[in-house]
């Protein structure tokens, strides 16, 4: 547990926002790889219309990065050495091995990539473009499968980003990387119910439910082992109480809308729900995943205030 | 033998004149942090003889002004106040967390072994701030970068010490090459000890002394030396625990959650695929048994 003499780095809704949106490309990537491996021939038209909503959002990502930091050009730094920063070596790219924002940098980049042959592909598949040389590449197991690692490494870089400073509650626990991780995934999965179940592919959407279902479950045993492993520590355990994970967002957003409506909704026995109501159940995940990118962003700050 | 230059700081001889940090302002040309405030009388902290209150952008250096009144802080007796003082600033540490995580290569070790910044690298990512466990390095709103200290770097290529050093009139701030400060340090904390005043020790480097807190609420309390992130280039003698001076007693570098932060995403990445592979599973299984029933006879 560090001491809390920190500044707080300022990141506030730009970036918050920017995380969540790379979020949900990089999980609605990861369920349209999951359709692609694991199912069968009738469900790749769901996977072919999940194909069309990564790059678009991390079209918008960039954006808020920039915005954030004010300046366009200054984006590119991450990515390219400057000039003046020759003390770290010759390379004309710019990676810190030790920084997980140059890992995260590098990652958004090459999964806007994967994500730009996934969007291609799904024009192809939808007869708007014919490019019928691209199938061999989207779908191949070995490119789908980088494709999935890029995609995870951008779901979860952030989390560990937090984790690798000395702000309150994020550094106080290992397991925020996981966190986002997970939350990231629910919110591929919950994109995945909207498109299936508005697309009426009910075998699809049937395999989805149960992925659905599981995943709300990992997460709702990672956040409370995190908050366990907080509550193991009596500084943190105090701002936890205080102000936690900014109160009411956290117990209605995160553990309300992002893991009970799943957890009960779509449980093995519960009712069959009928059209319309998989993808109303994805939309309220959605809600709270972006409640639970709030409390996580904004538990530091309380912390200090606390 | 380290050629690694910086500073040590006996806070048992500063008198909180604040020299350094006008030193610092003005070899530095630092703005003033809120000129409106400064206009309307309303910049001051209001509850002490500190007037910025803590290192910014704009405050490369700051006085610490550490009251203790005896027997609360709440209380109205004053008859036997203690205060502390402390000029403090980046501590260039041997293991830099700000360095460790930035993104860009803005932040750099000089020839000094001292941590600058490139201005024209810097990003304002504010990683840095983050990542610092002594609330040193500080975003700057006007120029949408970070500043900190820079131990005077051009002045050290001039062959000079650090500006705020040079200013210092008790001899409080001493500018030099580590080792040779580090020998000083020792010296001077058993020079105090041999004066009764056992509460001295350091703050930055282990160099083996220990001792007792003689007055204050703490009086009574066993201090020893303190060695953080693989030591701190700028150091201190302090008389009192480190948290009175805020001053972290256990800093430590934010990589310490590297490894076990992405090992435990990783593996929750594959508890998740195996999950969505199960359910794809589980469906042809259904499907298969539902196939394999024969039909109910009508």
């Amino acid at each position: 547990m560090p001491d809390s003499y920190v500044l707080h780095p300022e990141w506030e809704w730009p970036i918050m926002l920017a995380l969540f949106i790379a979020g949900v490309a990089s999980g609605a990537y990861a369920a349209m790889g999951l359709i692609h491996v694991a199912g069968d021939r009738g469900d790749q038209v769901v996977a072919h219309r999940l194909a069309f909503i990564p790059l678009p959002l991390m079209a918008i990502v960039p954006l808020f990065l920039i915005f954030d930091l004010g300046q366009p050009g200054r984006f590119l730094n991450l990515i390219f050495r400057s000039p003046g920063a020759a003390e770290r070596g010759p390379s004309p790219l710019m990676f810190n091995v030790n920084s997980p924002m140059n890992w995260g940098s590098l990652a958004i980049l090459i999964f806007s990539g994967f994500a730009l042959v996934a969007f291609l592909d799904a024009l192809h598949h939808s007869g708007r473009l014919r490019l019928a040389w691209l199938e061999g590449i989207a779908h191949n197991i070995g490119f789908l499968a980088v494709g999935e690692v890029t995609s995870i490494v951008v779901s979860g870089y952030s989390g560990v980003l937090l984790n690798v400073t000395n702000q309150g509650v994020w550094s106080d626990t290992f397991l925020v990387g996981a966190l986002f991780i997970v939350f990231s995934e629910l919110s591929g999965l919950a994109v995945a119910a909207i498109v299936s179940d508005r697309m009426a592919a009910t075998r699809t959407s049937a395999a989805i439910r149960v992925a659905f279902f599981g995943a709300a479950v990992v997460s709702a045993v990672v956040l409370v082992i995190f908050l366990v492993s907080l509550a193991s520590d009596g500084v943190a355990l105090r701002a936890l109480v205080a102000s936690l994970l900014v109160g009411p967002v956290f117990w209605i957003g995160v553990v309300g809308a992002a893991l009970l409506v799943p957890l009960v909704l779509l449980a093995p026995r519960a009712r069959h729900l009928p059209n319309g109501q998989l993808a109303m159940v994805g939309v309220v995940v959605l809600i709270g995943v972006l409640a639970f990118r709030y409390a996580m962003f904004y538990s530091a700050i309380a912390f200090v205030q606390s | 033998m380290s050629e690694n230059r910086g500073m040590f700081v006996d806070t048992s001889v500063c008198t909180g004149c604040k020299a350094c940090q006008v030193a610092c302002k003005q070899w530095n040309e630092l703005e003033m942090e809120d000129e409106a405030a400064v206009r309307n009388h309303t910049a001051f902290i209001g509850d002490s003889y500190d007037n910025t209150g803590h290192l910014s952008s704009t405050n490369w250096r700051h006085v610490k002004f550490i009251e203790q009144m005896a027997p609360t802080t709440e209380s109205l007796d004053r008859s036997d106040p203690r205060w502390l003082m402390m000029s403090d600033s980046c501590k260039h540490c041997e293991q830099a967390g700000c360095l460790e995580v930035c993104p860009t290569g803005a932040l750099y070790r000089t020839q000094f072994g001292s941590v600058d910044i490139h201005q024209d690298v810097c990003i304002g990512c504010r990683y840095c701030v983050g990542a610092c466990p002594f609330g040193v390095i500080a975003f700057n709103h006007k120029t949408g970068r970070v500043n900190k200290c820079t131990l005077c770097q051009d002045r050290l290529e001039a062959d000079q010490g650090a500006a705020c050093a040079k200013a210092c009139p008790t001899a409080s701030l001493t500018f030099g090459k580590v080792d040779d400060l580090k020998a000083m340090a020792s010296a001077r904390v058993k020079a105090l000890h041999g004066r009764g005043q056992t509460d001295a020790y350091i703050y930055g480097w282990d160099l083996g002394n220990s001792g007792t807190i003689t007055q204050g609420p703490n009086k009574g309390t066993a201090v020893q030396d303190v060695e953080v992130v693989g030591g701190l280039n700028v150091f201190y003698l302090l008389l009192d625990k480190p948290e009175v001076y805020k001053l972290p007693a256990h800093a430590a570098l934010p990589q310490r959650n590297f490894a076990p932060s992405a090992g435990v995403a990783l593996i929750s990445a594959a508890v998740l695929g195996v999950t969505g592979l199960a359910a794809f599973r589980r469906r042809r299984i259904e499907e298969n048994a539902t196939a394999a029933t024969p039909p109910a006879a009508s």
